[in-house]
């Protein structure tokens, strides 16, 4: 009984393994898309805080604790871009390239560009000093954020 | 890196000179930086209608780059798109829009690649000698240009948006991508700003006309001085694609540019696209 059992179990197992591939393709690509559009989102919110410190819309409190997010997500860029997902939600604005995989390496390079970019943004923050803050901040934006979206996002033609 | 040529000019005048180039983004397309090409020297590859070719080199160097030129030759490549050997240049330089410079900002302009030092790029000689047809097609869509020639302040406004008006108009070149092109080729006037499907190709470009719906009319003045600072829209998205290469050089302008340049732009008649972007 206890064997029949364990053969059903590795039978069950074996039928997932074999039909969740082809069905997963679809729903995982989607999930990435969701993932990555979230992910850029928070770094958006993230950049968000500082500058509200800039505008003095925020305290330096909340602008450090966005900088300091900024450096995880900056960290997960490449996990919301597995390969085989080039493009994006037809919904949205913007499509990832498949340039991102055919020069991997150069992606790899405008991200650690950024994240360098944004352990200064940190360093300002801290000082409170808003021309600091200021200068990191575009330095960041100019040779980090856009760096990347300009050779690795297209936009969607509507 | 400055030549001897340099000590002798105007140093003023390569400093406005060097902030035109800066605003212009004169080094983007002129420095093969993907191979760590010296500034200026020319060679980038870049994609036009008649395939990808080679940028000029626009050092002084006698030879291969603009060293030769007078004043007068650099104006009227400058404005018209003709090189000193009476052959038309491709549009991807956009001299339909430095058609606009005044002849002051052109001296300087001269001024500043005259100072720095030549640099030999014999490789690069003869390459733009293809894409006649173009040539051609460009050298109508400046002709059917309406009022071109130096630009002429609006005694009607203030010298802020009239500065404004100017970079838009010349350096900043704005309507280059954000104007649809009439079937000539040209800018199309009535529609300015409204954005153009087609350009810069691959992509679109989107409508900066104070529209509220279809362009940027919900932007405040800092709002465009954030872009045009550091790239990042009123919702915390970094442009990208070609405007990214643009916000290089619009961070290079000064604070005061930025704001007459966001001035201008909010004054300009709103103009509804077509269809929703």
């Amino acid at each position: 009984m206890q064997g029949s059992l364990k053969l059903l179990a590795i039978g069950v197992a074996f039928a997932i393994g074999a039909i969740s591939p082809v069905a997963g393709v679809a729903q995982d690509k989607a999930k990435v898309f969701k993932d990555r559009e979230a992910l850029m989102k928070q770094q958006g919110a993230d950049l968000g805080a500082v500058k509200g410190y800039l505008d003095d819309k925020n305290d330096q409190a909340k602008a450090q604790a966005g900088a300091t997010d900024l450096v995880q997500t900056m960290k997960k860029i490449p996990d919301v871009f597995p390969q085989g997902t080039a493009g994006g939600d037809p919904e949205g604005k913007y499509a990832a390239k498949p340039e991102i995989w055919s020069n991997w390496n150069g992606f790899l390079a405008a991200r650690d560009a950024a994240a360098q970019r944004t352990d200064a943004l940190v360093t300002a923050v801290k000082t409170g000093d808003k021309a600091q803050i200021q200068t990191a901040f575009a330095e960041l934006g100019k040779n980090g954020c856009t760096g990347c979206h300009e050779k690795f996002r297209e936009e969607l033609k509507k | 890196m400055v030549s001897r040529a340099a000590l002798a000019a105007d140093p003023d005048a390569v400093a406005r000179g060097a902030y035109l180039a800066a605003a212009a983004g004169c080094d983007t397309c002129h420095t093969d930086s993907e191979r760590g090409g010296r500034p200026y020297a020319g060679g980038r590859p870049l994609a036009t209608g008649f395939g990808t070719i080679p940028t000029p080199n626009i050092t002084p160097d006698k030879e291969t780059g603009i060293g030769r030129w007078s004043n007068a030759d650099f104006s009227r490549a400058l404005r018209w798109g003709i090189a000193p050997d009476d052959s038309h240049y491709v549009p991807v330089f956009p001299y339909v829009f430095y058609n606009r410079l005044s002849d002051a900002d052109l001296a300087d302009l001269k001024a500043f690649l005259d100072s720095l030092a030549p640099v030999s790029r014999a490789d690069l000689k003869g390459a733009q000698s293809t894409a006649l047809a173009e040539r051609a097609q460009a050298a109508i869509a400046v002709a059917a240009t309406p009022a071109p020639g130096p630009w002429r302040s609006d005694p009607q406004q203030d010298a802020v948006w009239n500065r404004g008006a100017y970079l838009v108009a010349s350096v900043g070149r704005c309507d280059d991508c954000h104007t649809p092109r009439n079937w000539l080729g040209a800018p199309d006037s009535d529609r300015f700003l409204a954005g153009n499907k087609a350009g810069p190709k691959p992509t679109q470009a989107p409508n900066i006309t104070p529209d509220a719906e279809t362009g940027i009319g919900k932007w405040s003045e800092d709002d465009i001085v954030g872009v045009l600072t550091d790239g990042h829209t009123p919702d915390f998205d970094f442009v990208g694609g070609a405007m990214a290469e643009i916000v290089k050089n619009t961070s290079r302008l000064t604070a005061e540019d930025r704001r007459a340049i966001a001035v201008y732009l909010r004054s300009v008649p709103p103009q509804p696209s077509p269809e929703k972007r």
